[in-house]
């Protein structure tokens, strides 16, 4: 096996990993830098595939305390308050950096200042953004940015494992593969960052890029990291209804909804007039999903199993010329946004869940940190419209600016062969056996099962099937074979077993935190405990690698650093005080 | 639409193979079915060899861009209907080495995306974003040449960069022009320098192949002669 020395490694090229490369770099511009993504440096993961915006207080009529309690309120209190904080007040930083730095532009308002829009769940409008297509231009100029510095790019080369010191204590590294020639080799690190996203795509219905299963969370699991609210996960209300076509389950985005957008069901009622009185469309995303999802099982959805999403009435002109990028999607299976109203569906799509970090993202283990949506923590149990690449490009600044500080103070430490050796012989077993399993099929069977029994609507006995089928599929999924055992060169399906073995390590988290947490709180509904329990329930659920590859979890009050108890009260009032109205105001059978 | 789809695929490896075939396989049709579900179906279905590239499945990562029914385009963003045939032949760009099938390197045309200086300069009086009002034409065209998602289409369709292998293609020299005509970049005449070369601007033929194959509908050549124009100018001394 080939070894390259470096002193970061960085996982993943979105938001996050070009971000935490370009500040490693610029601290010390003699670190050897090295990162790895899956596809081709810029064009893999979600942070490309940002629609909406970025969440910043620019606007003296705003503040970071603004900004702060409604990403908590959004996250139903659970959030690690420490990493919120540090979302909100690192975020104008990032957004003066994007601009003045890596040269991104954004969107101008009348008076030539940064423009912001509405997005749901905030008290101010503070998104800003390109159109409604912001990540091109954020992922590719910070990509040309990566091309003016001395960084070593491995393109479509995917980590496999993180490879361990001798005394257990230290990721010292990763056993990486090249999908283009299928080699495997290993780069000895002094710092590890993991960046690869998360994998909402273990649905039948998602959003995100097809290329993220979940490898960074996998691959930080198997070594020993501590994961937190690894149950949450978020549906986004309006995913486009396609049949069975790719595009279904594309994201229509947020500002739509900000805009006046509405949302119908089958029957043409408005429904969120029943489920958020006072919010309506614009109400969180964990609220809208759930409301649509309810109205379409209980028979009133539309013929393709979706509701309606109406933009129509806020003028053709005014849509064509704000959602360009929306309309033309659209445009796609034959219908006009901008002057009839188009069937969506709640859609998986991002989550909250991932591996603990601090605000230097430094984890349990030395020597590694994660940032994005690999790290949990900062959206607590729902995460707000427009604070996904906030987040990513927050912390992977500081991913950057901590890997920088460590790769000076550390020494290298040798990775161990033998360990390096034995993950090699795993992830090739499919080559070695003339007829197996069949991953594609493993695939669509995992998509099917956490959409029934683990998605927007859970129970318990929908929970125990669920775990119980996944231990099968890891079973399953150990016997794949692949067609083309002679060439591991550009192998899809060889990578899709080891995207598919990735994805159930994550399921199983996702399943059996979904278990544990008996109460209803953002993005996590439990149709047995469907009251939010603050009683119990103001806790995280931490999970990591136990014996034998099983799951071991605690539980741990969650830290109310800035925001009391009290405080906390009298939001979630509120909030039950609107649901009673509710309850009284309808027949009751499938209220919440 | 008919039920099903006589598809005709490039199959190519250069570790095995002495020289390309192609190989065919009928597939289902099913309602808004994208040339992507084409090619995955093959794949996932009928063919588990096969090899492509892709990712964001939306028209917002460059990743598919595939020469299909002599046309190059972004397999995700085309619907089976609009190509109006039951036959489809699906092949790599062209203009580029091939790794495997359909997939390409894409290395050639980002090796001259880079030699343009492709990355903004910061400019040191500058420690905010700027003030700069929608309609006061300060931006010039730029806005609109920044969806630009590095597909490769148009360096395939170009018949410059067919013939010339020096040539910089369509989608650097718009790249360029977006940072030229950028008043906070700070080194914009040097950039300038960089493309006003027999290999730079000047190879542009205003044949506009790139405009024709842009899923972005971008149009290259309008930044390309708004570059040119720019080079003159420079010569006579008036710098913009």
């Amino acid at each position: 096996m080939d070894v390259i020395k470096a002193d970061i490694l960085i996982l993943g090229a979105g938001g996050a990993g070009l971000f935490a490369a370009l500040h490693a770099y610029d601290r010390h511009p003699r670190l050897k830098i090295v990162i790895a993504t899956k596809g081709l440096i810029g064009k893999g993961g979600c942070s490309r595939m940002v629609q909406g915006g970025m969440n910043v207080v620019l606007n003296e009529k705003d503040s970071l305390e603004n900004h702060f309690l409604d990403t908590l309120k959004g996250g139903g209190f659970i959030n690690n308050q420490a990493l919120a904080w540090t979302l909100v007040s690192d975020a104008p930083k990032a957004v003066y950096e994007l601009e003045v730095k890596v040269g991104c532009f954004f969107d101008r308002d009348e008076d030539g200042r940064i423009h912001q829009k509405p997005f749901a769940g905030q008290s101010f409008d503070r998104t800003v953004h390109v159109a409604d297509l912001t990540g091109i231009q954020l992922i590719s100029r910070m990509t040309d940015q990566i091309f003016a510095r001395n960084i070593k790019v491995f393109e479509e080369t995917r980590g496999l494992d993180l490879l361990t010191s001798k005394d257990g204590h230290r990721i010292v590294g990763a056993l990486l593969s090249d999908i283009r020639t299928g080699e495997i080799f290993v780069v000895n690190s002094k710092v590890t960052i993991v960046a690869t996203g998360g994998c909402a795509s273990m649905y039948k219905i998602s959003a995100p890029s097809f290329d993220k299963t979940g490898d960074g969370m996998a691959i930080c699991f198997r070594a020993g990291a501590e994961f937190v609210d690894m149950e949450m996960v978020q549906f986004h209300p309006t995913g486009l209804v396609a049949g069975r076509s790719r595009l279904n389950g594309s994201l229509l985005e947020e500002g739509l909804r900000g805009a006046g957008a509405r949302l119908y069901n089958g029957l043409g009622e408005r429904f969120m007039e029943r489920y958020d009185p006072e919010r309506l469309e614009r109400s969180t995303r964990d609220r809208v999903a759930r409301s649509s999802f309810i109205e379409i099982m209980a028979g009133r959805g539309t013929v393709n199993k979706g509701v309606y999403l109406d933009a129509s009435h806020l003028g053709a002109e005014f849509v064509e010329k704000k959602f360009p990028g929306m309309v033309e999607r659209v445009k796609d299976i034959g219908k006009d946004l901008a002057r009839e109203k188009v069937e969506v569906t709640p859609t998986a799509h991002y989550q909250m869940g991932g591996v603990c970090i601090d605000a230097q993202c430094q984890t349990n283990l030395k020597g590694l940190l994660v940032c994005g949506e690999d790290a949990g923590g900062v959206h607590g149990a729902n995460r707000l419209g427009g604070n996904g690449i906030c987040d990513s490009t927050v912390y992977g600044r500081r991913a950057g600016d901590t890997a920088a500080l460590l790769a000076l103070e550390e020494d290298l430490h040798p990775y161990q062969e033998a360990e390096a050796e034995k993950m090699r012989m795993r992830w090739l077993k499919p080559f070695l056996r003339e007829r197996g399993e069949n991953v594609y099929e493993i695939r669509s069977e995992i998509e099917n099962l956490m959409w029934e029994k683990a998605g927007l609507v859970r129970t318990r006995l929908h929970l125990q099937e669920a775990a119980y089928h996944l231990e099968n599929l890891i079973q399953k999924i150990d016997e794949a074979s692949v067609a083309d055992r002679y060439l591991a060169r550009y192998n899809m399906e060889w990578n899709h077993i080891i995207d598919v073995a990735n994805l159930i390590t994550v399921c199983r988290m996702v399943v059996n935190a979904a278990k544990c947490r008996e109460e209803s709180r953002g993005a996590h509904y439990r149709e047995d405990f469907p009251e939010t329990d603050n009683e119990n329930w103001l806790q995280n659920i931490y999970q990591k690698k136990g014996t034998a590859f099983q799951l071991e979890l605690t539980k741990k009050p969650v830290l109310l650093s800035h925001f009391k108890r009290e405080n906390i009260e009298d939001c979630f009032f509120e909030r039950v005080k609107k649901k009673r109205t509710y309850t009284e105001s309808c027949d009751g059978s499938t209220c919440l | 639409m008919p039920d099903s789809l006589h598809v005709k695929v490039f199959r190519f490896n250069p570790d095995r193979d002495v020289e390309p075939r192609f190989d065919n396989f009928e597939v289902p049709v099913f309602d808004n079915m994208a040339l992507l579900d084409v090619v995955m179906h093959i794949q996932n279905c009928l063919d588990r060899s096969l090899s492509f590239r892709f990712s964001c499945r939306i028209g917002m990562c460059g990743s598919c861009a595939m020469y299909v029914n002599g046309r190059a385009r972004l397999v995700c963003r085309t619907q089976v209907s609009s190509l109006r045939t039951q036959d489809i032949t699906i092949m790599p760009l062209p203009n580029f080495p091939i790794i495997r099938d359909l997939v390409v390197d894409m290395a050639p045309f980002f090796e001259k995306w880079k030699k343009i200086k492709p990355y903004y300069v910061s400019n040191k009086e500058i420690s905010e974003p700027v003030v700069v009002r929608p309609g006061s034409g300060e931006r010039e065209i730029i806005d609109d040449m920044l969806d630009c998602i590095t597909c490769g289409c148009c360096y395939s369709a170009c018949s410059m960069v067919a013939t010339n292998s020096e040539y910089l293609g369509p989608a650097a020299l718009n790249r360029a022009y977006t940072l030229i005509a950028d008043k906070r970049d700070a080194i914009r005449v040097e950039r300038l320098k960089t493309v006003d070369r027999s290999y730079g601007v000047w190879r542009c033929h205003t044949q506009f192949n790139c405009a024709e194959v842009c899923p972005k509908n971008i149009v290259p050549t309008r930044s390309i002669q708004n570059l040119k124009r720019r080079c003159v100018l420079h010569k006579f001394g008036i710098v913009k």
